[in-house]
Order: structure tokens, then sequence, then C-alpha cells
């Protein structure tokens, strides 16, 4: 476990961020924006010289779930991502981000071009899956294979929010000659980086939802009572809620994991993963378990599906997969004749 | 070279060594002292006899590789847990035979280490680790399974000896043990959990009976075995009557977390042969460039990371002085379902290999056939999965009977 010298561990922003963000209910995003400032809940990872209290990543993990878990509409992630990333490069929109002057959101999905002219940068192309853009000031976007532009959504044309996200619905965004300042092009390298630390966030996320959906499921089969008795009796209903159990904590004791092997590409992907599948398997086995009230509007059950669908494509949770067994296919040399491995 | 006559290397005792250190001279010793005929990837493997095993688990102990966690007074090394997972992640990262002392080590060892008397544990301990005594388990009967309350075999006191009627199955090498680690019921059945004994039978007393069980994988490794009158000297008994059986559930609870520690290791060492044994057949390697393969083996990497954390958790835990209670089904059933799947997945694989079979594949058909088939008791034993979800719903969950 992570322990500051302070003493703080990532378990004491638990609570904190949960009270947050209970705090926030009724709020518009930008208010919940604000409102997450005063607990420094927006710079917990970014540097000091930027406002943030430069902790590890392991201090965002509380944060993130409890933010998944009270359905926040704020993009929290990406804004705790983003203050970390613009530190030093762009420390004066990273300080508006700790400090709430500003916000932001990143196009997870898409790439575009980027082309000099002179202190200016021109981009070009189609990013997608960029959660509240229409609420925020500000897009990161991928350029090329590895770059990072940051562009105002001023700048941009966003196509109506859709996805199946409801809690952060998503925008498709065409960036048509848009011109930037140079400085606001990001280095190359910069999105892998990005998307790595996105990994162990995201199945953050995931544990979040989860956790809240077994918990309802928990409730519901307590308290619902057919045949005379409450549905937690038949081994049917206990078998699966101790399956989803059983998910729930392989996702939470593999981020823990992916926080200990720090810079383990694989563990990152393994949690994230891992939080994927269990996630939708948990999420939607707790819409199952209400019966029909599952399939309601009303149960917020559907809210954490969306979100956890929504938290896989971004993560291109497929693509991820694959590119884990190649991996893991290229490090292993053919059997010698006489020794298999 | 043969186990019979590995020479034994300084080093990896030397208990000075702590962290890294130990972790290297762990895998040195492994590498150099595992007989190439030991290798589960290797042409030359074959079974290993009997007296090779005792010959190679001896020098496992001797290099400091096996009681880690057990004071040195009882021939232990008097090491961490995090050293015994060190050295397990190093054990199983290569392709070695199972124990077959695994009882004694990992069941009866610990639970006479929580309810021996002082000389119950000179007397015991030391001879599992020298592999002078192998150890089975007497717990499942006929009619007593995962319901172990509802066991029949009895135990009768005469003045300082036992009296021991009854029959147990599903006895894992009881064949070949000296000792049985029996539970045996010293009241009347309807007393269920009370009146429950452990003792320490010996297998050469006159009574005892040992009857083999062919299983699915052809191996004759399963036992029955018969109480007839067998008399067992109080000082075989371990535990107060009453005692015994609770005190034993707390350490079974211990050890469902944290037993064969090296299994995720040894996991993904059968990953990686069957990945190196594919890429040597033109048509398994083709398969491996392929999405569907990439992903299955993907998703195999992500049940051996999660297994990795289960078990890094149980250990920080225990380390941390908290109680495993019901969590150590969590691995359990995860590894279990996940190592089969796996075993399925490389059988569908190899079936697709390319003739004449090339030889790395047909080392690996030899190995993965043996796993696959040996991986279907592996969600029985230790309590099957519907125990374990009945475990995970009770006593985590703690899902109302709803009543």
């Amino acid at each position: 476990m992570t322990i500051t010298d302070d003493g703080l561990t990532p378990a004491d922003f638990a609570a904190t961020a949960s009270r947050a963000v209970a705090a926030c209910a009724g709020l518009s995003v930008s208010e919940q924006g604000a409102r997450l400032v005063g607990d420094g809940l927006l710079g917990v990872i970014a540097g000091d010289n930027v406002g943030g209290l430069d902790l590890p990543l392991s201090f965002a993990v509380p944060v993130v779930a409890a933010a998944s878990a009270g359905l926040l509409a704020f993009p929290l992630m990406e804004n705790i991502l983003l203050a970390r990333l613009l530190q030093q490069r762009q420390a004066r929109i990273a300080s508006a981000i700790v400090a709430g002057d500003n916000s932001a959101t990143i196009a997870w999905t898409g790439a575009v071009s980027a082309k000099k002219q002179g202190d200016r940068v021109i981009l070009d192309g189609w990013v997608a899956r960029a959660p509240r853009a229409s609420d925020v000031g500000l897009m990161l976007v991928r350029v090329g294979a590895t770059g990072a532009a940051l562009v105002p959504i001023s700048a941009v044309t966003l196509e109506d929010s859709h996805g199946i996200d409801l809690t952060q619905p998503e925008h498709t965004v065409q960036l048509n000659a848009v011109s930037v300042s140079a400085d606001h092009l990001l280095a190359d390298g910069t999105w892998p980086a990005l998307e790595s630390d996105a990994l162990v966030l995201r199945a953050a996320a995931i544990l979040g939802s989860a956790e809240a959906c077994l918990a309802l499921a928990q409730e519901h089969v307590s308290t619902r009572r057919q045949f005379g008795r409450a549905l937690s009796y038949n081994q049917a209903i206990r078998h699966t809620l101790a399956r989803h159990k059983l998910g729930l904590e392989g996702i939470r004791q593999s981020i823990a994991r992916a926080l200990f092997f720090s810079s383990g590409l694989r563990e990152r992907r393994a949690a994230f993963l891992a939080a994927s599948s269990y996630g939708v398997a948990i999420s939607e086995g707790a819409v199952q378990m209400h019966g029909g009230m599952g399939f309601t509007w009303d149960v917020p059950v559907h809210r954490h599906v969306r979100r956890i669908r929504a938290l896989q494509a971004q993560g291109d949770a497929s693509g991820v997969l694959a590119a884990l067994g190649h991996d893991t296919i290229a490090d292993v040399s053919p059997a010698h004749p006489q020794t298999a491995a | 070279m043969t186990a019979m006559n590995v020479p034994v290397q300084d080093g990896a005792a030397d208990a000075s060594l702590t962290g890294d250190s130990y972790r290297q001279a762990a895998r040195s010793w492994l590498r150099a002292n595992l007989p190439e005929d030991f290798r589960g990837d290797s042409a030359a493997f074959t079974p290993p006899k009997l007296d090779q095993s005792i010959a190679w688990e001896a020098a496992l102990h001797r290099a400091g590789l096996a009681g880690i966690t057990w004071p040195s007074i009882y021939g232990g090394h008097g090491r961490t847990l995090r050293e015994h997972l060190i050295a397990n992640q190093e054990i199983g990262a290569l392709p070695i035979p199972e124990s077959v002392n695994s009882i004694g080590k990992e069941l009866a060892g610990p639970i006479i280490l929580a309810i021996g008397t002082e000389a119950q544990k000179l007397r015991f301990l030391p001879r599992i680790l020298d592999m002078s005594n192998i150890w089975c388990q007497g717990f499942s009967e006929p009619e007593a399974g995962s319901d172990l309350a509802g066991l029949r075999t009895r135990a009768v006191r005469e003045g300082d000896v036992w009296r021991i009627n009854g029959q147990k199955i599903w006895t894992s090498g009881a064949y070949r043990a000296q000792r049985c680690l029996l539970l045996a019921r010293t009241g009347p059945v309807e007393d269920r959990h009370r009146g429950l004994a452990l003792f320490a039978v010996p297998l050469d007393a006159v009574g005892v009976r040992v009857r083999t069980i062919k299983s699915i994988d052809g191996r004759e490794s399963f036992c029955e075995v018969f109480f007839d009158n067998v008399e067992v000297s109080q000082d075989d008994a371990l535990g107060a009557p009453d005692e015994g059986w609770s005190a034993a559930i707390r350490v079974l609870a211990i050890e469902r977390a944290t037993n064969r520690m090296y299994r995720a290791w040894r996991f993904e060492n059968e990953v990686r042969h069957l990945i190196a044994a594919a890429k040597t057949d033109p048509v398994l390697s083709g398969l491996l460039q392929q999405q569907h393969h990439a992903a299955k083996l993907a998703e195999t990497i992500v049940d051996i990371d999660v297994l990795k954390a289960h078990v890094e958790t149980a250990v920080d835990a225990l380390v941390a002085g908290e109680t495993i209670g019901a969590r150590g089904s969590l691995a359990k059933l995860h590894w279990s379902e996940a190592h089969q799947r796996f075993a399925a997945l490389a059988m569908e694989l190899l079936s697709k290999a390319s003739l004449p079979l090339q030889p790395a594949v047909r080392i690996a058909l030899r190995r993965f056939e043996g796993i696959y088939l040996q991986s279907r008791a592996e969600t029985i034993y230790a309590g099957t999965t519907e125990i374990q979800l009945g475990i995970i719903a009770d006593r985590i969950l703690e899902l109302s009977r709803g009543k």
C-alpha cells in the first residue's frame, strides 16, 4: 500500500471522495467541478507547482471509483489525468483545471493529423468518445500514433451527444483545419503514457460502478420476497452473487497489483481487462437479479451498465486484449528440440 | 542427471539471504539442480518414481526451499511468509512435478504446528521435511464428502489408546504414505461438528487396509482406506477431541489461501510452454497470429494475473496480522476454473497441429493431456466449486437465508 510522508493512504481518500460526489447531486456539470475543487480531488496526482497534491496514481483510484459509484456527471478521470499531464508544458492550464477555473475532456478514440504553420499547428480529422465535451472548455485529442494536442472546444465542431452512457454522454468531434498554438501540440509518446495511466483509472471507475451494482443486487435479493421467502434463499441467486463477488475482488486486487508494479504495462492491461469482463458480468447480472424491475428506467443499475460499457469502449478492451495476447506470444521463443519452454 | 544423485549446492539455504538475494539463490539452485527428466517440457521427461521424488523433495528442503516458514527447531528455515512466496514463485516458474508430500507440508504440518504438543512437533515435523514420512488426508468418506459433519468413522478411547473403525475415500497417495491425518468421530453422528478429533495414524498399524482407485487420468493414486479396529496411541491424537476440528478449520482457511502458492506461476509456465511448442509448428504458429487465439491466450494471462493478485493480497493480509477466513475460497475458486479453461484451450489448439507431429508438439500434447485430465479434479478437491460458492455467499456476502 502506498503511504505518504504525512501518513495518508489511498483509502483515506475514499471517504472524502464519496462525500464530495454525494454533495454533487443535483448540481450542473460545471458546479460539480467547482465543488470537487474544494476537496483537492482534481489535483490529487498533479504537481504542487500547479496547486496539486502531488500524490501517486494510487490515490486517484478511490477518487475515480467513488465518482463512478456515485454516477458523477463531471469527467473527473479526464481532468485528474490532464492536470498532471499538462503540469510541465502547460502549467497555466493545469493550474486552471486544478482550481476549477477551466475543465477539459479527452477524445479517447480517433486521431487527427497535424501540420505546422509557423508558430501554429493545423489539426484535421475526426475523434470520438469525448465524455461531456459540450460541458468543458478544452479537449485533448490524439495526433498521429503517439502524439496529442490540446484544443479549445470552441474551435471544433461537436456532434450532438450520443452513446449509451447517460452519466457522461460522449461526443464525436470534427476538427476541420483547427489552428492551435504550437505549444498546444504535446510530444510524441504523450498518448501511450496517458493511456497507460487511464488503464488503471478506467479499471477503478468500473470497480466503483460494479461495487454499486453488487450492493444494489444484494439489497434487492435480500428484501424482495417470492414464494414466501427472500430471493436470496435460492441457491441459483446465492451462487450468482458469489461469482459477482469473486469478480469484484478480482478487479480490486488486480488494480492493487498494477499499482504495485508501477510501470508494468502487462499488469495495467490485466487490471483493465479484468475490470472490463467482470464489470460487465456484475452489472448485467445485477439487472438480471432485479428481474423485471431491472429493466426499468428507475432502478439505477442500467446507468452503471451503460457506464461500464462506455468505459470498455473508450479503453478499446478488445484491442487491448489482442495486444496483450500478441505481446505475450512474441515474448516466447520457439521450443528447443529438447526442451519446449 | 537424475534426482537420485542431485548434488545439493550451498547458497539457497544461507539464512542471511533475504528478498531479492534469496530469490536469486533459489533461482540459481533450482536451475542448477532440477533434473532434466523431471521437466514436464522436456523430451527426457519420465514420470518420477517415488524414491526419485523423495530424494528431490528432500534436496529442496536442504536447499531452503521447503519448510520455509516453519521454526528451525522443527527442521524448518524460520523464514517469512514473503520469502515463502518468493520461493514458490521460483518453483512455479519451472515445470516441476507436483509434490508427493503436499498433504504433509501444507496440511498436516501446519495443523500440527497449531495444535500439536511439543513432543508431536518434534516427532512429526522434521520427518515431513526430510521426506521420511509422507502423509495423506483421511477426511472424506463414502457418505461424507463435502459435508464432513456427517462423517462416521469412529474413534473410541480405551485407556491410553484409541480404537478406530471406519472407511475413508478419495485419499490421494495413501498407498505411498506413512501417516494419515485422520478425522474421526468420538461422539454420536448427531453431534455433527462436535466430537470430531484429528489423529496422526501410522498406516502400517494392524487393521489398516489401502485399496487404490483408478482415476480418469489412468493413474492409481486415489485410494480407499479401511480402518478395522485400528489401535492408535494417545500420543498420536492431535489436539483435544473437541478442539482438534475447530483448530483445523482455522488452519484450513489459511491453507486454502496459501497452499500450493506456486500455482499462478506454474500456470504461467504452462502458457509459455504451450506458445513455445506451438511456435515450432507451421499451422499452430499461424494460428497464434490470429486475433482469436491471441485473445484467448490474453484471457488466460488476465486470469493468471488475477490469481497472482489474490495470492499476493492474501500474503499481505497475513503479514499484516489479518485473518483470511473465507477469502481463501476466492483464490481456490478462481484458479480451479481458470485452469480448466486454459487446459481446454491448450487441447483445442494442439489438436490442430500439422502432421507429422513436431517433437515439441508431442511433448506438449503429453503434458497438456495430463493437465487437462487432472484439471477436472481441481474444481472438486479441497471443497468443490459449489461449496466455495456457498462459502462466499454465506460468509463473505452474508446473504440472508431468506426465511
